[in-house]
């Protein structure tokens, strides 16, 4: 039994100066398990927050979700809003979208009424961002506490708040209670998000990029802290970096995003192996393109991904990475040009979406 | 040897917080020190790698050595000419030759400027070149980072993040600098343009005989780029020397803890230590990371780390490195 499935998944915004759609996430299928951390990786714009924002119901701007499934437990969270939209396709792509903005909000927010914040709680990359300027940071928590939790009374809901900041290690938390989030640095900051998502105590936490701008060395603590506490608290997380080094020391499972779609997936073992045989080229392009103690001795070039991240609007008819892969040969050539290769399974649990690796 | 470029002696910037009516009617504000008597110098055709946690001064020192902030104290020596006191006027003829990567992709570039014309300001700020001239330089420019001709016609906007890097680098070749500060390049990247972006300046380096001062908190690029790597400690230099050296046989307990932060992100097994946040506001007295120094809880805190007349000078340790610690 999955916590969260994710069926075909199709996100899209309007470009106005472009006249066309941003295909922003694009049929993306992914579970989690209870209690499992699957990581996402991909380049900016690979689609990997949208999806989070997505399974949220957090997605501003038209048309933005507009089919597929988000099943959390057993109960799918686009149920019924199909009716909201209209989708004209032509050869499997999307030519026109109609969609009633504001049934779909009022029907959506209805049915993400009780799981956004309790059932699913979410941080992000920029902590200061998204914490209440105006308000300490212990009033923040306490009023998660109080809507989320049975903790209602002012002392009961205090106490809990004072637990929380406890467990995600601010020191001296009762002195941190009355701050406000500028007197605080990125790394508490952080801290203080976390113990608001995970005060509610939450069957999925969303973390996105939830390293990403703070320092280095503030960067491993909270890797750390995040390692901890899912060891403690067994919360299903959905990470989302662009830093392998997270996902490969938090990730259970992982899946590689490109352009919109998912082009690989699988324990973290089988897609982050150092040495893996079967491999999709990006996620091999892509390991390739961190610098590597023996490229650092040796002064020697890094490999980069020539050319730039697929622009979502011109997706081309094959391969979504036909145009950066150096290891297409000519037996795959036409087939890669031409056709979108289907997600195949290469082993147990891992899957590719390449032509070299056919199923 | 290569000659000396720019040389750095003590040098200091404060800014200077007023906060509250009882410090603005006595005139009297905290002092920040952001650089706190920094020295170092940088060859031709050499990197320098500027590491250290946010806050730490890494890019106060980059704006004060091309005098884009004043310096509070101390002296700068670029290219054998004392720059520190050189008036605006003076140092216009030198701006050409020392030139700055912003952190930020768009801060150099006029988002209502297409490529081209951002371009042709850059080739004709310093001189009157004819049209024939711009053009071959623009061609000149968009092969020596590799950017296709089509951009020209766009806007910034309408640019990925690598090719709005590519775009920053061309401008700020455009006027042949001899010395490029370069503020954290990287880090608004993503890994694979990381890697085109980290490759370019390495081969621009090569080909043009260019100096950096590389500013990153990304270890492991400052790593490879740089031939000397200098760690700063609350605007102070606590550890300089070789880039193998620093990254391999580090001996300042500070510089230890930011390259085991790298591997600990990676790593299940770690030592756990608390250790808090650095803060201007505590006064320093003798050794400024004893605070948070594990080394210093190990030794059972002696009375040198906190002597407030013992603030722990540059130790030259052999081959180049230099290590600010009554331990190391």
């Amino acid at each position: 039994m999955m916590l969260l499935s994710i069926e075909n998944l199709r996100t899209y915004f309007y470009s106005r100066p472009r006249r066309a759609f941003v295909r922003s996430v694009d049929g993306v299928s992914l579970h989690v398990a209870p209690g499992e951390t699957l990581g996402i990786v991909g380049e900016s714009g690979s689609g990997k927050s949208v999806t989070a924002l997505s399974a949220a119901g957090l997605v501003s701007g038209a048309p933005g979700v507009i089919g597929g499934r988000i099943q959390l437990k057993s109960r799918n969270l686009l149920d019924g809003l199909e009716r909201y939209v209209k989708v004209e396709e032509r050869d499997g792509r999307v030519m026109a979208v109609e969609k009633d903005e504001r049934g779909w909000r009022r029907h959506a927010e209805t049915s993400m009424q009780g799981v956004r914040g309790k059932e699913i709680a979410m941080i992000f990359q920029n902590p200061r961002s998204a914490l209440n300027p105006y308000s300490t940071v212990g009033r923040q928590l306490v009023e998660t506490i109080r809507l989320h939790t049975r903790f209602k009374t002012e002392n009961e809901s205090k106490e809990r708040a004072l637990h929380w900041l406890e467990r995600v290690r601010i020191d001296s938390p009762r002195l941190r209670f009355d701050n406000f989030p500028f007197g605080m640095s990125g790394g508490m900051c952080q801290r203080a998000m976390l113990a608001m998502a995970l005060c509610a105590e939450p069957s999925l936490l969303i973390a996105d990029e939830p390293t990403t701008g703070l320092d280095a060395t503030i960067q491993s603590r909270i890797v750390e802290l995040l390692a901890e506490l899912k060891a403690e608290t067994g919360t299903a997380t959905l990470l989302i970096s662009h830093d392998i080094s997270v996902i490969q020391r938090l990730a259970d499972r992982v899946a590689v995003m490109y352009g919109g779609t998912v082009v690989e997936t699988g324990s973290a073992a089988q897609v982050l192996a150092p040495r893996a045989q079967v491999r999709h080229p990006y996620t091999a392009a892509l390991l390739a393109s961190i610098p590597s103690t023996e490229t650092i001795r040796r002064k020697s070039y890094l490999q980069a991904i020539e050319g730039e991240v697929l622009d979502t609007i011109e997706v081309p008819r094959g391969c979504r990475f036909y145009g950066r892969c150096d290891r297409v040969t000519e037996a795959v050539r036409s087939r890669c040009a031409g056709l979108e290769p289907p997600l195949a399974e290469v082993a147990p649990g891992h899957k590719l979406r390449c032509w070299l690796y056919p199923a | 040897m290569s000659k000396t470029l720019l040389e750095v002696t003590d040098l200091r910037k404060h800014y200077s917080q007023r906060r509250g009516l009882a410090s603005l009617l006595t005139g009297q504000g905290r002092v920040i020190p952001a650089v706190d008597g920094v020295s170092f110098y940088l060859r031709e055709n050499e990197t320098v790698g500027l590491v250290g946690e946010s806050g730490c001064g890494k890019t106060t020192i980059g704006r004060t050595v091309l005098r884009l902030t004043d310096p509070s104290g101390g002296r700068i020596v670029f290219g054998g000419r004392d720059i520190t006191h050189l008036s605006r006027a003076a140092l216009r003829p030198l701006r050409r030759e020392m030139q700055m990567i912003f952190q930020d992709l768009d801060a150099g570039l006029n988002p209502k400027m297409r490529v081209r014309a951002i371009l042709r300001e850059a080739l004709t700020v310093y001189e009157r070149p004819s049209d024939a001239e711009i053009a071959s330089r623009i061609r000149e420019l968009l092969a020596q980072v590799n950017l296709k001709d089509s951009k020209l016609a766009n806007f910034p906007s309408e640019l990925s993040g690598g090719e709005k890097r590519r775009v920053g680098i061309a401008r700020v070749l455009a006027v042949r600098p001899r010395l490029i500060v370069a503020d954290e390049p990287t880090s608004a990247l993503d890994v694979s343009i990381q890697a085109q972006v980290v490759n370019l300046l390495r081969d621009l380096q090569k080909d043009l005989g260019l100096s950096y001062l590389f500013i990153s908190h990304d270890l492991p690029v400052v790593e490879l780029v740089s031939q000397k790597v200098a760690v700063m400690y609350l605007g102070r230099i606590v550890e300089m020397g070789l880039a193998e050296t620093i990254a391999h046989q580090p001996r300042h307990p500070y510089t230890r803890i930011l390259w085991s932060s790298l591997k600990d992100k990676q790593n299940t097994e770690r030592e756990h230590r608390t250790w808090g946040v650095f803060d201007f506001e505590q006064p320093v007295s003798g050794c400024r990371f004893a605070p948070r120094c594990p080394l210093y809880q190990d030794k059972g805190r002696p009375a040198v780390c906190t002597d407030p007349a013992s603030e722990p000078p540059l130790r030259d340790l052999g081959k180049g490195q230099v290590v600010a610690c009554h331990f190391a």
